[in-house]
């Protein structure tokens, strides 16, 4: 702490009338030249203002300044501003403090003459804090240019093709066998009935060939360390039995395996081989054997695949193998699953088979799906007559599921409801809703053109769903007749809610918040919507809520290009408002360890091998202060915020 | 022995005595003693939701508080006064319900806080005694006969209130019968309302909502039918004969299969009592000579 007095210089901004009109302004530069050992005091109507800085810059210069207090808004609104004015003027940014008197006084205290008190003692404690404030450098750290996108979905894909076209390497991670994601799932889009995987395809192909994109699919995260610019992820890559060098994709071994269990790219709708290519388009081209199903690898029997591969690529002595990566950056693109039906009690707890969700109706749609594109029911493969669709399945019911509007299913289901018209002429399709919300571009046009043609829209909802003979009768409301309806079905689908796809484990692993139904949370709902509060972490797609194709796609973009201006420079600047130790008085005892959410502390041992101590891993803290608190002998101290400057501070505020 | 203090309810002393003595007597052979509050009065009969109801919760309060002399637990066993004196209960000791209950205790003699516990007598059965040692207890197993639990509305709403089971998929009584050697049968209506009370005011609203629940027990497969309620009892039974098609289902108390496993006498068991005669479905099971 320096010896000498600094020369203080007092900024006192009028704000207009946010300030002047309740504080006494002069009133203010004139206590403080009384009472305060300043060496300027000088108000402006705006500092913030072109001619407000240079005034700063000028006085500072002039009168020889080398610490200034500037009484304004909120530091969250300026501090950058003032501090920019500051170093412009020569002295160290980290010695020029503001003193809230908006926020903090005048936007909250009606008596003028109170509002005029209160103003001049914040100015006070923050002068006594400049004459103790150290001058500050930022930290550099170096970065690593190579991006990890988590999730092979079209988000995933999107990210990933971003980062590589400006020529940084990407590691794209799927935990599938293929990428795709729950667009290859799907049969057409809305609003314009392109066929989904048409329009993916070629993007997964991009991917693959791209040569700045290494894909890991099969794989999961076993860990992630590190921190911005510089994470160390341990992938577990899962044994696939096969040998993809080897492996051309030619299915001969699919053709061959005995065993069949329950397709999950079908969403159980139908049955898939051991040894099996999750869909014909898969990307990379290869098989799995599915190890807890396999006759040979569970009981010593079969072999077949092995028998029949003409390129000698089953691999029986497979293991998951770890990969340690290095990366500076990482997307998340996790996405959504569907809320499971069991949760769904009065809907049948999924245990009625002709009560499908959005997704299983969407493979009965698609031409590679269970039915080949034939619109059958899953109980006795019968083509329905009447379909009811059941929107908010579990959506917008904080009583029973999930509060919150999932968003594609009023578009989903208008899109399923029609595709079906298409194909079954003479079919019915009734949709019952709670609203229909259209906002996106193309939507309300075409739900205009399902009620068109002849789609049965009821609003209410549906209270029940039981079977009868071979029907499927569904109870609900018409809240515009008043009236209880029955409707006797062959079919009904639900738009089930969406729910994140990424478990609270993993977030841990990443050390994310989530909110409190899993999404991930961004680092602000409206101004960094594709960021999140941990450095280095980004969001695209449906990991951080519900979103449509285009919406995932451009928030994709969006956390794309956060990761390219991350990667613009080698070096990364680190705010230096962070802790640090007084290894005199520190005993090495680690409270401030375990406190530390940021795991930015750690004991080191002295060159003398005897004294413990713990050292701050600058990069890493936050400045959150936890350890200050917890350090019960004083040694952890936060630079510019140190015990002594805090205890005058308080003291000048008390006055 | 166990006491626990017995709230036996107006219907089961005249129109559903087999509801009642079934469950005295059961409760005797299961190590346990239903002893009968000294005096009592009416539940309430419907839980009172108006705002200035102290006159309405009296009555509940004043059996809760006769349960004290006996036992911390109030064991119950028609739906309705289950429903009633367990939430007027909850009501009472709920946070910020302080100056109610202040103005509440003006009309009663004793000091409560609503310490006393109420149950019913299912909630005994599984938490208190066990299905195993129910199980145990079993002379004449159910034999495979096919129940229908049916709960109606009162047993399992609300749920957050009362906690008994799931309201949309309810499984206490399915557990019973199971160990009782029955084979219980899932149908998707075990919550729903049998008609209740608009019986008397609208019979053709309570008319269709009791053949719903009925022609649904019989497409699941059901031989016969069990309730803890009266009124659904009253209503399962007594619509049956207005339906075009006739199912035939007899409907019992579940104290009554329980009595029948058991081997309680016959006498007690009382199954004259019935609009659908059970007798020829038992006899044809063997459960019955």
């Amino acid at each position: 702490m320096k010896s000498e007095k600094k020369r203080i210089g007092v900024f006192v901004c009028h704000c207009g009338i946010n300030i002047a009109g309740v504080v006494n302004v002069p009133e203010v530069v004139k206590r403080l030249k009384e009472t305060t050992d300043a060496a300027v005091v000088i108000d402006h109507q705006y500092c913030c203002s072109d001619p407000g800085q240079n005034l700063i810059k000028e006085t500072i210069q002039k009168e020889k300044l080398d610490g200034a207090v500037i009484a304004c808004c909120s530091p969250t609104l300026h501090e950058n501003t003032f501090r920019k004015t500051a170093a412009r003027a020569g002295i160290n940014p980290y010695n020029c403090e503001i003193a809230n008197i908006r926020e903090q006084c005048s936007w909250v205290t009606e008596d003028k003459e109170k509002a005029t008190d209160k103003a001049a003692k914040i100015i006070k404690t923050l002068i006594k804090k400049v004459q103790y404030d150290e001058p500050l450098t930022p930290i550099s750290i170096p970065v690593t240019r190579k991006a990890l996108v988590i999730g092979g979905g079209v988000a995933g894909i999107q990210a990933a093709l971003d980062i590589a076209n400006t020529g940084y390497p990407v590691i794209l991670l799927e935990k599938n066998p293929s990428i795709g994601g729950k667009m290859s799932m799907l049969s057409e889009t809305f609003p314009t009935l392109d066929c989904s995987q048409c329009i993916l395809t070629p993007k997964m192909v991009e991917a693959k060939q791209h040569p700045n994109i290494t894909l890991m699919t099969y794989s999961e995260i076993d860990s992630v360390s590190g921190y911005i610019g510089n994470f160390k992820v341990k992938v577990r890559q899962k044994a696939r039995y096969v040998d993809w060098d080897k492996c051309t994709g030619c299915d001969i071994c699919v053709g061959k395996c005995p065993k069949k269990v329950s397709d999950e790219f079908n969403c159980g709708l139908s049955e898939r081989k051991v040894v099996y290519k999750m869909f014909p388009q898969s990307v990379p081209n290869r098989v799995v054997i599915d190890a807890p199903n396999c006759l040979y690898i569970q009981k010593g029997a079969c072999r077949l695949c092995e028998k029949h591969c003409p390129f000698n690529a089953i691999k029986w002595n497979d293991k998951d193998e770890i990969k340690e990566l290095e990366v500076g950056a990482i997307v998340l693109a996790t996405g959504y699953e569907l809320l499971d039906k069991q949760r769904l009690g009065p809907y049948g707890f999924g245990k009625l088979k002709n009560v499908v969700d959005g997704l299983q109706f969407e493979r009965i749609l698609s031409a590679s799906g269970p039915f080949m594109g034939e619109v059958k029911r899953p109980s006795d493969g019968k083509v329905p007559e009447r379909i009811v669709f059941v929107q908010c399945a579990g959506s917008r019911d904080p009583e029973n599921a999930m509060a919150y509007c999932s968003k594609i299913c009023c578009m989903y289901t208008a899109k399923q409801a029609i595709l079906y018209k298409h194909r079954v002429h003479q079919g019915e399709a009734v949709v019952f809703y709670i609203d229909v919300r259209t906002g996106g571009k193309g939507f309300e046009e075409f739900y205009k053109r399902a009620t068109d043609e002849g789609i049965l829209y009821i609003r209410g909802k549906v209270s029940k769903i039981f079977e009868k003979g071979d029907k499927v009768i569904v109870w609900g409301a018409d809240t515009i007749t008043g009236k209880k309806v029955e409707v006797e079905a062959d079919l009904v689908v639900l738009a089930t809610a969406m729910v994140p796809a990424a478990e609270k484990s993993f977030a841990q692993l990443m050390k994310l918040t989530q909110d409190e139904y899993g999404w991930f949370t961004e680092a602000h709902p409206k101004l960094r919507p594709v960021e999140t509060l941990a450095g280095g972490f980004f969001l695209a797609g449906a990991s951080q809520g519900p979103k449509d194709i285009p919406e995932a796609v451009s928030q994709a973009s969006g956390a794309a290009s956060k990761v390219i201006i991350l990667f613009a420079s080698d070096t990364l600047e680190h705010a230096p408002v962070i802790a640090g130790v007084d290894e005199d008085l520190c005993s090495g005892c680690g409270v401030c360890i375990d406190v530390c959410p940021y795991k930015a502390r750690e004991i080191q041992v002295k060159e003398d091998g005897k004294k413990k101590t713990v050292k701050v891993i600058e990069v890493l803290c936050e400045g959150c202060g936890a350890c200050s608190a917890a350090c019960p002998v004083g040694a952890a101290q936060q630079k510019n915020f140190k015990d002594k400057q805090i205890e005058d501070m308080v003291k000048v505020g008390l006055e | 022995m166990t006491s626990f203090a017995y709230y036996p309810g107006c219907t089961l002393y005249t129109k559903s005595k087999n509801l009642d003595l079934c469950a005295r007597e059961t409760a005797q052979i299961l190590g346990v003693e239903l002893k009968e509050l000294e005096t009592w009065n009416c539940c309430g009969a419907i839980f009172s939701t108006v705002t200035d109801d102290i006159a309405n919760q009296v009555a509940p309060i004043r059996n809760l508080i006769e349960a004290q002399k006996i036992s911390n637990k109030l064991v119950t066993l028609c739906a309705a006064c289950y429903n009633v004196l367990k939430r007027s209960n909850l009501y009472l000791a709920k946070a910020g319900n302080e100056t109610y209950r202040k103005r509440l205790m003006n009309f009663l003699d004793t000091e409560y806080n609503g310490k006393t516990e109420v149950v019913h007598y299912l909630e005994t059965l599984k938490y208190d005694i066990g299905f195993d040692n129910v199980k145990a207890k079993v002379v004449k197993s159910l034999n495979g006969l096919k129940v229908a639990s049916y709960y109606g509305c009162l047993m399992v709403r609300p749920s957050e209130e009362l906690k008994f089971d799931d309201p949309d998929n309810p499984v206490m009584m399915d557990d019973l019968f199971a160990a009782l050697g029955a084979t219980p049968v899932d149908f998707p209506f075990k919550g729903e309302c049998c008609g209740g009370y608009i019986l008397v005011d609208k019979p053709e609203v309570a008319t269709k909502c009791a053949q719903t629940v009925i022609e649904n027990m019989a497409a699941s497969g059901a031989e016969c039918v069990a309730t803890t309620c009266p009124l659904c009892q009253y209503n399962i039974d007594n619509q049956q004969k207005m339906m075009s098609k006739q199912y035939n289902l007899p409907i019992f108390y579940f104290t009554q299969l329980l009595g029948l496993a058991l081997g309680i006498d016959e006498k007690i068991l009382n199954l004259n009592n019935h609009f659908i005669d059970p007798k020829p479905l038992l006899k044809q099971k063997g459960l019955l000579q």
